[in-house]
């Protein structure tokens, strides 16, 4: 019985993670037709601005919640900037170009970012626990779990309204819609489809930092963490369809059921998990569970 | 045209090698261990360039790196064999074989899908790598001195019989790989690039030629790596981390992929530029990468040897205007 709900928990926990680090992807992708090796590398300059915000707030002598919202607050906005500069400066440029040049073009501020977060933090572990110590833990069937991380499943899922809410109910989320749908058509319509890119592109940047900056209690920040980022962030994307919101939350709970599932049952193999069900979601559906399948261009 | 043509790829390979050999005891000895480093990563970054004349990049190249220096530090570990004709043999087959395994999976993908794949596959054996014991850990193994079909030449004759043999494989594999891609398999590998189905129509298969070329792209990998264990006589799961791969991404994004001696031409730059950005900026090297990469794609993206190809088709029409004959722009 134990082993059932530290599976369910564990899963949840780890799911809610996936989400967090694949919508902003999967949104930009959507939009942009890129995939942003950058992400990863997003989601350590905000893990990093959450550890600096925190230990700032901290010797302020802040309350837990002052402390967790400089976190994020701080996360997000150097998300949005860096996003509105690389799009505007690099990635703006690129529309257009072959798939690979882009790429390559995304993996090189990946290595950029990267080296500028070692420069900054001098290349060591840093720690910003305080938030998640001080909220204590939290009995679930006979196991003890921090309150943070069973409060990020409620964040996560939150995010994943939001989301939904503001592509489905708003103006400015039909719009996006419609770009993703055909760019072209949608600016005959008179959608400023340069201005929805920008703005994609800066509120995936924001997301890629945000959900570092709601790690970074977790776990030890350290250069190079993006990098597992970037490729699990993908899994979840791939298995869900790329460029697809309910498909990013569908890959995370699959991926993060199988994770839980082989941790509790077959550890040797949890390492593995994320790409065995990877490669088995697209030896049976190339695009991906949620994604429309596409004609042949000839 | 009867008259059968010289074929300048194959005449400047043959060039280049004579020339190095016959200098390899004049030159200082760093700048003979850069060229040794180039030709593993040339070979290497040959097999990108294949890849990506298909339209695909792969971030996995790392991978037979990787496998062709493991290949050779088990074998003169545990088979105590070092005569490197036959570890490098054994580095070459091994990963081909490993690249058939994979191919099977991964030639029916395009676009990110094969370049994320490619990733993730090299990204798992980077992480059981610095796991496993019998590899090392990340501390990697160490590799002793070689032997030449029974000649064991020791101190400084080792590292100058190191040199003519790298550079002598780097020759050999590249007019092997010329040859190919002047072939109508080669011109396949590029219809794939342009139209997938118009080559399908034509009677090919499309999943058959990319997982041939992938293939190639890992035998080439693997003597790269080869290579470059024998070199640096020492291999670490490094070798499979993206970013290795990000070097011979880079290779060729600098310098094109007109022809074989474009990756040699890159490869060369690339450690040259290694050496002297690791002594100016020892600790900014990866964003000075970084900021070169992205220069290049933003205003270059075509690759230095374009510039070279303009050149040479010029003079050439200019040579064949003159001997009032049809002569073909495209160098290959």
């Amino acid at each position: 019985m134990s082993t059932l709900s530290a599976v369910v928990v564990d899963a949840a926990s780890f799911a809610a993670w996936l989400f967090l680090v694949a919508v902003g992807l999967t949104l930009v992708f959507g939009v942009l037709r890129l995939l942003n090796i950058a992400h990863g590398a997003f989601y350590s300059v905000g893990a990093y601005a959450a550890v600096y915000a925190i230990g700032a707030s901290v010797t302020l002598g802040w309350a837990t919640w002052i402390q967790l919202v400089a976190a994020l607050a701080a996360a997000v906005a150097i998300g949005a900037v860096i996003g509105l500069l690389t799009e505007r400066c690099i990635l703006g440029r690129l529309y257009g170009y072959p798939e690979p040049l882009v790429l390559i073009a995304t993996y090189a501020l990946f290595l950029i970012l990267d080296d500028a977060t070692k420069l900054v933090s001098g290349g060591g572990s840093l720690y910003a626990a305080q938030p998640r110590d001080s909220l204590g833990q939290i009995g679930i069937g006979g196991l003890q779990y921090p309150v943070y991380d069973v409060a990020l499943i409620g964040v996560s899922m939150m995010l994943a309204a939001i989301v939904w809410f503001v592509l489905n109910r708003t103006r400015v989320g039909r719009c996006v819609t419609a770009v993703v749908f055909d760019s072209e058509i949608s600016a005959a319509m008179g959608i400023h489809v340069g201005r929805i890119k920008t703005a994609t592109f800066m509120v995936g940047a924001a997301l890629g930092c945000l959900a570092g900056a709601l790690t970074a209690p977790k776990i030890a920040v350290s250069p190079g963490m993006g990098v597992e980022v970037i490729v699990i962030a993908f899994a979840v994307v791939v298995v869900g369809g790329l460029g697809s919101i309910p498909g990013a939350l569908l890959g995370a709970a699959i991926i993060g059921l199988a994770r839980a599932l082989t941790a509790h049952l077959l550890p040797e193999l949890e390492i593995f998990a994320v790409y065995l069900v990877m490669a088995g979601v697209l030896a049976v559906r190339p695009f991906g569970l949620l994604a429309p399948a596409q004609a042949r261009r000839i | 045209m009867t008259r059968r043509q010289i074929d300048w790829t194959i005449a400047t390979l043959l060039g280049v090698a004579i020339a190095a050999s016959l200098s390899a005891s004049g030159v200082p000895g760093w700048i003979r261990y850069l060229g040794q480093l180039s030709t593993a990563t040339a070979l290497t970054s040959a097999g990108v360039m294949i890849l990506l004349r298909a339209g695909l990049l792969s971030f996995g190249q790392g991978l037979f790196y990787f496998v062709g220096g493991y290949a050779v530090a088990l074998t003169t570990k545990l088979a105590a064999i070092t005569d490197a004709f036959v570890v490098l043999l054994v580095a070459t087959i091994s990963a081909g074989l490993v690249a058939v395994i994979l191919g099977s999976f991964l030639a029916r993908y395009r676009g990110i899908f094969f370049s994320m794949l490619t990733l993730a596959v090299s990204m798992v054996v980077f992480g059981i790598a610095t796991k496993v014991r019998l590899f090392g850990g990340s501390d990697g193994l160490n590799i002793g001195l070689m032997s030449y079909a029974g000649y064991r030449p020791r101190g400084a004759d080792a590292q100058w019989s190191g040199f003519v043999f790298c550079i002598w494989v780097w020759a050999a594999f590249s007019i092997a790989t010329h040859i190919l891609l002047r072939s109508r398999f080669g011109w396949l590998i590029r219809a794939v690039a342009d139209n997938e189905v118009r080559v399908e129509y034509l009677g090919y298969s499309v999943k058959q030629i990319v997982w041939v070329a992938y293939t190639l792209a890992g035998m080439l990998g693997g003597a790269g790596g080869a290579l470059a264990g024998l070199s640096a006589r020492h291999v670490d799961p490094q070798f499979a981390y993206w970013t290795t791969a990000g070097d011979f991404i880079f290779v060729v994004l600098l310098s094109g992929q007109a022809s074989i001696l474009s990756p040699a031409f890159g490869a060369f730059l690339l450690e040259v530029l290694r050496s002297y950005a690791s002594a100016l900026f020892p600790d900014q090297w990866q964003s000075v990468f970084g900021a070169m990469m992205l220069a290049i794609v933003l205003f270059l993206p075509v690759g230095l040897d374009r510039l070279v190809t303009l050149l040479w088709s010029m003079t050439r029409k200019a040579v064949s205007r003159r001997s009032r004959s049809l002569a073909g722009g495209v160098v290959s």
